[in-house]
């Protein structure tokens, strides 16, 4: 009689030339994590996206601290804030997971292309959570705020209704950002 | 299976129709109240109200459905009888198509979904005009 053990297992699957599949019914433990679902993996590159948007203005806001500048654009840095928790929300994390670990293969992508705005469609120019290159301008959030816009609207398609309208409405607002900027 | 997808998008059609014709009356009121600069401003946003009804009325007839009438006259949420009010009005106006055209956005066609994204933007903008400021959600419940 064989005792099944962990031990014995890989013995009894190798001289029975059996794939684990064959052994058991359910899930295939040895496969690895499942990959996550689309709407997930979508929101953590969206999330990645407002977090680069989010380092673009504190970039503005802190090579600039003139007054006048700083009034136009903490209310729009504040509507990102709340994009972000939005967002955010919408995301269960598992214990030991890492939040965003598909927007983090997507933001060293974006950390590498030029610092010229609407280079993505990710959802936002400033993908990258990383630092922020350049010199940060009016010009360079209003296109960033443009470029969002129509990331939002390009990811649309494929997400579930509720998350469609949340990606819909802070597209509008990033809209209303650009012309807040002068756009 | 897009017709069907399409068709499934009458209701949120019809309610965007609707409220574009709610602007429209809207802006009839609130263009009495204003002057110079303001006054075209609420001019130009009536003449793109107008189009947008008439493109959401040839969307709905093409699905095979009779598009809403407009009242002959709506109850405004509040007096407007000087610039100010009427600049919240119209700000007003425009939040409600805004709502209006996220409904558009939940149905399954996704062309209708892009439509309903986009005039979204644009209502928002005119909105955070005729408003003096920006909204982190625009259309939505906050």
């Amino acid at each position: 009689m064989v005792l099944a053990s962990a031990a014995a297992l890989p013995v009894l699957l190798g001289t029975a030339s059996c794939r684990s599949q064959d052994v058991f019914t359910g899930p295939d433990p040895l496969a690895g994590p499942p990959r996550p679902a689309p709407d997930v993996i979508t929101l953590q590159a969206v999330i990645a996206a407002e977090q680069g948007m989010i380092q673009l203005y504190r970039a503005a806001l802190g090579g600039n601290r003139a007054a006048a500048r700083a009034r136009s654009l903490e209310p729009l840095l504040a509507e990102h804030e709340q994009h972000l928790a939005r967002l955010r929300a919408r995301l269960i994390v598992p214990p030991g997971a890492s939040a965003t670990p598909a927007a983090q293969a997507s933001s060293q992508a974006q950390a590498s292309s030029s610092s010229s705005p609407g280079a993505s469609g990710s959802g936002g120019a400033g993908g990258s959570a990383g630092p922020v290159h350049g010199r940060v301008t009016v010009a360079r959030l209003r296109a960033a705020e443009r470029a969002s816009a129509a990331g939002l609207v390009q990811r649309l398609g494929t997400a579930e209704p509720a998350l469609a309208q949340l990606f819909a409405s802070i597209a509008a607002s990033d809209a209303t950002h650009v012309t807040a900027l002068g756009g | 299976m897009a017709k069907v997808a399409a068709a499934g998008a009458i209701p949120a059609l019809q309610a965007a129709l609707a409220a574009e014709d709610a602007a429209i009356f809207g802006y009839g009121v609130a263009g009495a109240h204003l002057s110079g600069s303001s006054q075209s401003a609420a001019a130009q946003d009536w003449t793109r109200h107008n189009e947008a009804r008439d493109t959401l009325t040839a969307m709905i007839s093409a699905l095979g459905a009779t598009p809403v009438a407009a009242l002959a006259s709506y109850r405004l949420p509040f007096a407007v009888d000087d610039a100010a009010s009427a600049a919240a009005l119209a700000a007003y106006l425009e939040d409600g198509v805004t709502r209006a055209y996220l409904g558009l956005v939940a149905v399954r066609d996704q062309r209708l979904r892009t439509f309903g994204a986009l005039a979204m933007q644009v209502c928002a903008q005119r909105a955070a005009f005729w408003r003096g400021s920006t909204q982190a959600f625009p259309g939505l419940q906050s």
